[in-house]
C-alpha cells in the first residue's frame, strides 16, 4: 500500500496545475496593470458579448435548421410533383426531352436519360450535381436531396428517378429567399449583440465607477493623511461591504492620529521638560564664567567644556521643539516684508561666521521677500554652520535672482563653500534629520545633532519657497545650497518692514 | 542705589540660579514662588523690576502681571516657553513690557532690564514741556497730560510716548523704537511695538479707535502729531 499515496497524488498535482493555467491565462487576457475599473469594465463587455453570442449562435442555428427544413420540404414535394409531370410529358412523347421539361414553372431540370444529359437552363448542369447525389440517384435508383453550393447562394437540388420512362430527374432550387431571410435573421442578431455588449459595457462603466468611487475617495482621504490632515474621515455609508472599509480605514486614522499627536507631544513635552535644567545650567554656568580667573587652570578648562555644550544642548532643544512644532502642524509665522540685503546682512551678523562676505547681483539690492524674520535667520545661520562645519569656515554667500525664471518673481540666495562637495546621492539625504553626511563624519563633525539642514528645509517649506544642495557650477571644489524665495514687492523700499503695523491701527 | 528685582518663578533651581547670575550683576534679587507671595513681597517692598514666569501655580502670569500693574508702573519681563503662540501678545496686554523664552541667558536678561530702566533723554533747553494739542508731556517729570488731566502710564509706555515726542511729526519705524525703547537690533520683536503703541492710545488718545495723537503712517512706522 505504499504507492497509493504517490498515485493519488497526480490528480490533485494536475488540478491545480489546471487552476494555475487558467489563472495564467486570466492574467495574460487581464493583466494586473490594468486597473480595477478597467477590469471591471472588460469583464463586463466580454461577459455581455459572450452571452449575446451565444444567444445568437443557438438562435441563428434554430432559426436556419427550421427554415431551410421547412423550405427542403415544400420543395421536395413540389419537386415530386413535378417529377411525375415531367415522367408523363416523357412517356407521352418521349423524343421532346426539352419540351418535357420547359412546359411549366422556373425551376431549373436536369434530365439524364438513356446517357444523355438535358437541362433547361445554362445555370444547371451535370456538373453541379455532387457525385454521391448522382450515386445515390442513378446507380441506387432512390429519390434524394442535397443542398449545395450553387454560384453565390446555396441551392436545393432534388434527384428523383422516373422509373417508367428510365430516366433520372433532377431538379435544383435556389434557395436564395430563405438565405436572404436568414441574412436578416443573422444581421438582426448581430445587431443585438452588438447592442447587448454595449449595455454590457456601460452597466460595466457604471458598476465600475460606483465601486471604484469609494476607493477613489479613500485614495483621496489617504493622501490628505499623508499631508498632515488628520481630521480626515471616509463619509460612513449604509453598504455593508462598504462600511468595513470605511470603519477599518478610520480606525486606522483615528490610531494614526492618537499616535502621531502622542509622537509629537512627547518630542514637544521632552524639550519643554528639558529647558527648565537647562535654564538653571545655563545661570549656573554663567556665574561659574564670572569667576573663571579665580578657579585653578583644570577646573577652568572643565568649565568651558561645560558651557560650550550647555550652549549645544540649549541647541538641540530649540531644534527639537522646533521640530516637534512642525510635526503638530503648530507653526505660526509672523511674516513681514524683509528688506532681503539687509536682513542677509543681519541674519549673517548673528550667526557663527560674521564675517561672511555678501555677493549680490544687480537689483537684488531692491528685493523684499516676505518671511518670518528670526525663523528666516535661522536658516541662514544653519547653513553656515554647515558651511564652516564642512569647508573650515570660508562660505560666502550669493544673492541673485533665480537662474530659470527671467521675469525676476524668484530670488535665490546661495551659501557656497570651498569643502570636499557633496558626493552622489547625498544632495538629498543631508535634509533628513539627524542624517551626518557620507564623507567620514565630515560634515556635522562633533557639533550640531543633525537637524539644522532639516530645519532649514522645514522652514523653507514653510516659506512657500524650495531649497536643494549641489556641487559648485565653477569647476572649484565645494557644494552650495540654494534657497529659493518668492520676491515680494521690488524697488519701493519704503514700503518695507511696517506692513504689520496696519492691523494694530 | 541698587537695582531690586523680583523674580516669580515656581521652580526652586531656575530661581536660585537666576537670583546667582543678577547678583552677581550687583543687584538685589527676591525671590517669590507663586503670584500670591509676589503680591505680597511687592506691597511690602516694591521692586525696580519683576521677572514673571508665565506658568504658575495658582493665579498665572498673566493675572499676576494684570495685579501689579494696577499697583505700579514698575517695568515687567515676563518669561515664556514659546515665541508664536498666543502668550506673548496676550503677555504684553496683560501689561508686560518685555519678554524672553525660555531658556534664556543671564546675560540677556541683565541687558533687557537695564533697556528697560533706562531713564528718557534729557529734554533739550526750551522743551521741558512738549505739546500735541490737549496732550502735554513733561519728560523731566515724567508726566502726561490729556485735556489737564494726568495720565497714568507705565515707564514703558512714557519713554515710547517721548520718543515719538522727541521728534515732532517724525515718522518712527518699528525697528528704530524697538532699538531706542527696548534696546533689541534687528531680530526684536515688532510685537512689542504694536502692543505699546496700542495700549499707549488707550490711554492718550480721546477716542482710541481713531487715534489723533499716535497714527500709523501706512508702511513706514508710528507718528505723533498735535
Amino acid at each position: 500500500m505504499t504507492f497509493a499515496q504517490p498515485t493519488a497524488r497526480p490528480p490533485r498535482y494536475r488540478r491545480t496545475r489546471a487552476r494555475r493555467i487558467i489563472r495564467n491565462t486570466a492574467r495574460a487576457l487581464l493583466p494586473r496593470r490594468i486597473g480595477l475599473r478597467h477590469r471591471i469594465l472588460i469583464s463586463f463587455g466580454a461577459g455581455a458579448m459572450i452571452l449575446s453570442a451565444i444567444l445568437a449562435i443557438t438562435t441563428y442555428g434554430f432559426t436556419r435548421s427550421s427554415f431551410v427544413q421547412q423550405r427542403t420540404t415544400a420543395e421536395i414535394n413540389q419537386a415530386f410533383a413535378n417529377a411525375k409531370r415531367v415522367q408523363t410529358d416523357l412517356l407521352a412523347d418521349p423524343a421532346d426531352v426539352i419540351g418535357s421539361l420547359e412546359q411549366f414553372g422556373s425551376a431549373q431540370r436536369l434530365l439524364y436519360s438513356n446517357g444523355v444529359w438535358t437541362s433547361n437552363s445554362k445555370g444547371f448542369t451535370q456538373a453541379d450535381i455532387p457525385t454521391a447525389l448522382k450515386t445515390r440517384v442513378v446507380t441506387d435508383v432512390k429519390a434524394a436531396n442535397m443542398i449545395v453550393d450553387h454560384g453565390t447562394n446555396a441551392a436545393l437540388i432534388v434527384g428523383i428517378p422516373l422509373e417508367q420512362a428510365h430516366a433520372f430527374y433532377f431538379e435544383l432550387e435556389s434557395l436564395r429567399e430563405t438565405q436572404g431571410a436568414l441574412r436578416s435573421v443573422f444581421i438582426a442578431l448581430m445587431l443585438s449583440g452588438a447592442i447587448t455588449t454595449a449595455v454590457g459595457i456601460g452597466l460595466g462603466l457604471l458598476v465600475s465607477g460606483r465601486t471604484v468611487r469609494p476607493l477613489v475617495q479613500a485614495a483621496q482621504a489617504a493622501s490628505a493623511i499623508a499631508e498632515g490632515r488628520f481630521d480626515t474621515r471616509l463619509e460612513t455609508t449604509q453598504d455593508r461591504d462598504l462600511e468595513m472599509l470605511t470603519t477599518a480605514f478610520n480606525d486606522m486614522v483615528a490610531t494614526l492620529q492618537t499616535r502621531v499627536e502622542r509622537d509629537a507631544r512627547f518630542t514637544s513635552d521632552v524639550s519643554h521638560e528639558l529647558r527648565s535644567p537647562l535654564m538653571t545650567l545655563a545661570a549656573s554656568a554663567q556665574v561659574m564664567h564670572s569667576r573663571r580667573d579665580e578657579l585653578p587652570e583644570r577646573s577652568q578648562a572643565a568649565l568651558d567644556l561645560l558651557i560650550g555644550d550647555v550652549a549645544r544642548f540649549q541647541g538641540l532643544v530649540e531644534d527639537l521643539l522646533e521640530i516637534s512644532r512642525f510635526d503638530a502642524g503648530a507653526i505660526r509665522l509672523i511674516n513681514e516684508p524683509l528688506a532681503l540685503l539687509e536682513f542677509v546682512r543681519q541674519a549673517i551678523a548673528v550667526s557663527s561666521l560674521p564675517r561672511t562676505d555678501v555677493i549680490f547681483a544687480a537689483e537684488t539690492d531692491q528685493i523684499l521677500v516676505q518671511g518670518d524674520k528670526r525663523r528666516l535667520a535661522r536658516v541662514f545661520a544653519n547653513l553656515i554652520d554647515n558651511a564652516r562645519i564642512h569647508s573650515g569656515g570660508k562660505p560666502k554667500i550669493i544673492i541673485q535672482f533665480a537662474d530659470d525664471d527671467p521675469t525676476k518673481s524668484r530670488v535665490w540666495v546661495i551659501v557656497e563653500d570651498d569643502g570636499s562637495g557633496l558626493i552622489d546621492g547625498e544632495e538629498e539625504k543631508i535634509f533628513e534629520r539627524f542624517s551626518r553626511g557620507g564623507t567620514a563624519g565630515q560634515r556635522a563633525g562633533s557639533e550640531g545633532a543633525g537637524l539644522g539642514l532639516a530645519l532649514a528645509a522645514e522652514h523653507i517649506a514653510l516659506h512657500s519657497g524650495s531649497i536643494w544642495a549641489e556641487n559648485r557650477r565653477d569647476g572649484i571644489r565645494g557644494a552650495r545650497f540654494i534657497v529659493d524665495l518668492d520676491v515680494f514687492v521690488q524697488n519701493e523700499p519704503a514700503l518695507g518692514a511696517q506692513r504689520n503695523t496696519e492691523t494694530s491701527s | 542705589m541698587a537695582i531690586r528685582v523680583l523674580t516669580v518663578e515656581d521652580d526652586e533651581r531656575i530661581r536660585a540660579s537666576v537670583k546667582l547670575a543678577l547678583e552677581d550683576e550687583g543687584w538685589i534679587v527676591d525671590e517669590a514662588p507663586t503670584g500670591e507671595d509676589a503680591i505680597a513681597i511687592f506691597q511690602n517692598t516694591p521692586a525696580d523690576v519683576v521677572l514673571i514666569d508665565i506658568m504658575l501655580p495658582g493665579i498665572d502670569g498673566f493675572e499676576l502681571c494684570r495685579t501689579i500693574r494696577k499697583l505700579s508702573d514698575v517695568p515687567i519681563v515676563m518669561v515664556t516657553a514659546r515665541v508664536d503662540t498666543h502668550d506673548v501678545v496676550a503677555g504684553l496686554e496683560a501689561g508686560a513690557d518685555d519678554y524672553l523664552t525660555k531658556p534664556f541667558a543671564p546675560k540677556e536678561l541683565s541687558a533687557r532690564i537695564r533697556a528697560l530702566l533706562r531713564r528718557v533723554r534729557p529734554s533739550a533747553p526750551g522743551h521741558s514741556k512738549l505739546v500735541f494739542g490737549n496732550l502735554e508731556i513733561i519728560p523731566d517729570e515724567g508726566k502726561v497730560t490729556l485735556g489737564g488731566k494726568d495720565v497714568p502710564l507705565t515707564k514703558t509706555e512714557f519713554r515710547l510716548l517721548c520718543e515719538l515726542a522727541h521728534d515732532p511729526n517724525g515718522v518712527f519705524s518699528r525697528e528704530v523704537l524697538l532699538d531706542k525703547v527696548w534696546g533689541h537690533g534687528y531680530f526684536g520683536d515688532g510685537r512689542l511695538v504694536d502692543v505699546h503703541i496700542r495700549r499707549l492710545r488707550m490711554k492718550v488718545e480721546v477716542d482710541p479707535a481713531e487715534p489723533t495723537h499716535v497714527v500709523t503712517v501706512r508702511g513706514l512706522g508710528y507718528r505723533l502729531q498735535s
